[in-house]
């Protein structure tokens, strides 16, 4: 899947989510946005904004209560369990801040595991685990279990997991809220080495010091988006 | 086709990464497989020795014995009741014996306190006795005509009897029999179907009249082999035949029936172990399922990862489905292996044919399979309906 050119990744057309049955609280409202390729992207806001919600929904975790979501095209809306969980395996890759490794397996078996149920050989499974791995400086690490790794080596799988599937678009939710300022600063790095024209990334955060990394920066404010600054590099 | 190679990889990395909860559900469909199987192996064994007995004893075998008719002392036959046995069509071929009464044998001198009090049967018996019985001599032979003579003093002794005192198998013994010294001839092997003929000594009927006055030569059993298929038949005519209306009385019965009526009994056995093996293989299920939802619930930060990754509803469903299927087959083998174990130790120790079905271990391990995938059932809807929204916790 490549991306068409001038098409965005990913776009909301007038996207609500809507929680509640008898008290409806919004928690997004009408939002429409465009993502696309090349974009390094930042979605800020204060707490009970919406940003947890549009990660969900950016990700295909979770569907609108009104509005149409497009990814390369495609209305999510229209897609069965099957069809999204394809689109995620495929398009999406997710960095977490509690990393959410799995805690039987390797830091291989949790690269791996992204490529699994998807026609490929143990070998090309193996090889492409190992180079993902080997891109965020763990090449030396992938027999060890998540408990015998940092926090910071921790998050850097699972980055290995995110991008061994070459998705169109890397989603981050708060990726170094449980890192401390070393390693925080050692992820950011290997996000910004992840940049490329083809894929766009996305973070979600509360931390200025991780949005000053972003190019592009979307405000959140009570389930609307108030702000979306591009800042040119200096 | 990979995609469930794939998952049957993970299931069983989830099997592997939780060892000892593994080993504890497998528990259930270990037990239920392998008491099923020793229940009904068991029996399967002890019917397939009944079986193998009945063949060698042969089911055609019939024993008339006169019984206690008032205002007589040692119930007898008429003195023809042999050649009234063979009148009878069906009747192939016939051994009469008669017990005596009040006769002492005494093995050793020193120990006639002991044989007055617990006697030994003294039993005179044709030369038919044996071939009737289809028993071999353990040593030695059986009583021919020339022991017949008058002053010809020859004994056979049941093999028990030859244990108990001793007698060696060729050796030249004489016991004495009422007082007076018979040689003993030869040892007569153990007679599965009348256990009472194994401690006894046998004299023929001669001896018997000479010595004992058994003048009448009154037989009060007789070993009859009917015409194969027609034992039962046989048997209601055979009293009949006997006595001719006469004041005696006899029954007849096939010996071989007690042991068929044996294994009727130990199929009620059967039912009630396999009955126990199958409530521990619910039981198990139901243990299966219990741990496994609760391992859903604990594992739900990796199906929501799962689930993020691309993996479908159904995918993290079947990896769930196919741990309980890996609880089932492996508890299952596990059981077949414990079950041929103790079905091996069981025949061992009671002396069986080791009998095994071959479907047997097929079945035990088909059930432990079902009942797990059947209990993998709830755990694996519960963690297909799992919301990864709500479990990936997003900041
Ligand atoms: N599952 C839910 N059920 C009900 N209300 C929810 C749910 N998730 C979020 N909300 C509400 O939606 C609003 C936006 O929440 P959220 O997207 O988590 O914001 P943020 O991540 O920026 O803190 C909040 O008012 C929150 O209470
Ligand atoms: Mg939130």
């Amino acid at each position: 899947m490549s991306p068409v050119q001038g098409q965005p990744l990913l776009e909301l057309d007038r996207v609500s989510r809507a929680y509640g049955e008898e008290v409806v609280v919004y928690a997004l409202r009408e939002v429409s946005l465009a993502i696309r390729a090349g974009d390094f992207m930042a979605i800020i806001g204060p707490s009970g904004s919406g940003k947890s919600t549009m990660l969900g929904l950016l990700g295909v975790l979770d569907l609108p209560s009104d509005g149409v979501i497009r990814i390369d095209g495609v209305d999510v809306g229209g897609l069965d369990d099957a069809g999204r969980s394809k689109m995620r395996g495929e398009s999406i890759g997710f960095v977490f801040q509690q990393f959410h490794l799995i805690p039987h397996l390797s830091a291989q078996g949790n690269v791996e595991t992204a490529l699994l149920y998807r026609n490929l050989s143990r070998k090309e499974r193996t090889d492409r685990a190992r180079a993902a791995l080997e891109r965020v400086g763990l090449g030396a690490r992938t027999d060890h279990r998540p408990v015998q790794m940092s926090g910071g080596e921790q998050q850097r799988v699972a980055i290995a997991r995110a991008i061994v599937t070459d998705p169109l678009l890397v989603l981050a939710d708060e990726p170094t809220g449980a890192l401390d300022t070393t390693n925080a600063a050692k992820v950011m790095e290997i996000f910004e080495s992840l940049r490329s024209p083809e894929r766009a990334i996305v973070m979600v955060t509360h931390d200025l010091a991780v949005a000053d990394h972003a190019e592009r920066r979307v405000s959140m404010l009570d389930g609307r988006i108030v702000a979306d600054d591009i800042r040119l590099p200096a | 086709m990979s995609r469930y190679r794939e998952l049957l990889g993970v299931a069983f990395a989830g099997l592997a990464a939780r060892k000892s909860r593994t080993l504890l559900i497998m528990l259930g469909p270990t037990l239920g497989v392998a008491a099923i199987i020793a229940a009904v192996g068991l029996t399967d064994s002890a019917k397939g020795d009944l079986k193998l007995k009945l063949r060698e004893l042969g089911t055609d075998l019939i024993v008339a014995e006169a019984s206690s008719s008032f205002g007589t002392d040692t119930p007898k036959m008429p003195t023809d009741a042999v050649p009234r046995a063979l009148s009878v069509p069906t009747v192939d071929r016939v051994a009469a014996v008669s017990e005596l009464s009040g006769v002492v044998v005494t093995p050793y001198a020193e120990a006639i306190g002991v044989y007055e009090t617990v006697p030994i049967p003294v039993l005179a018996a044709d030369a038919q006795l044996p071939s009737v019985l289809d028993v071999t001599m353990l040593s030695g032979r059986w009583l021919n005509d020339f022991d017949q003579q008058e002053l010809v003093r020859s004994a056979v002794i049941g093999e028990g009897l030859a244990d108990e005192i001793d007698v060696l198998a060729g050796e030249s013994r004489s016991i004495d029999v009422g007082g007076k010294a018979y040689t003993v001839v030869g040892i007569l092997e153990q007679v599965e179907l009348d256990p009472s003929l194994n401690n006894a000594v046998f004299i023929t009927f001669g001896s018997a009249e000479a010595d004992f006055n058994d003048e009448d030569q009154e037989p009060n059993k007789l070993y009859v082999r009917a015409d194969p298929g027609t034992e039962r038949d046989t048997s209601s005519i055979l009293p009949i035949a006997i006595t001719l209306g006469g004041s005696t009385e006899v029954a007849a019965k096939i010996p071989t029936d007690l042991l068929e009526a044996q294994s009727e009994t130990d199929t009620t056995l059967q039912f009630i172990v396999a009955g126990m093996g199958l409530l521990a293989l619910v039981v198990g299920a139901v243990g299966i399922a219990n741990v496994m939802s609760i391992s859903v619930i604990q594992r739900s930060s990796e199906i929501g990862i799962r689930r993020a990754l691309g993996h479908s509803r159904s995918t993290v469903g079947l990896q769930f489905l196919l741990e309980a299927l890996g609880v089932g087959i492996l508890g299952g083998l596990l059981g077949v292996v414990v079950g041929l174990a103790a079905m091996w130790v069981g025949t061992n120790l009671a002396d069986w044919v080791f009998v095994l079905q071959p479907w047997l271990p097929w079945a035990g391990l088909l059930g432990a399979i079902i009942v797990s995938m059947l209990a993998g059932i709830v755990p694996a809807l519960k963690a297909a309906r799992l919301e990864p929204l709500e479990t990936l916790r997003l900041g």
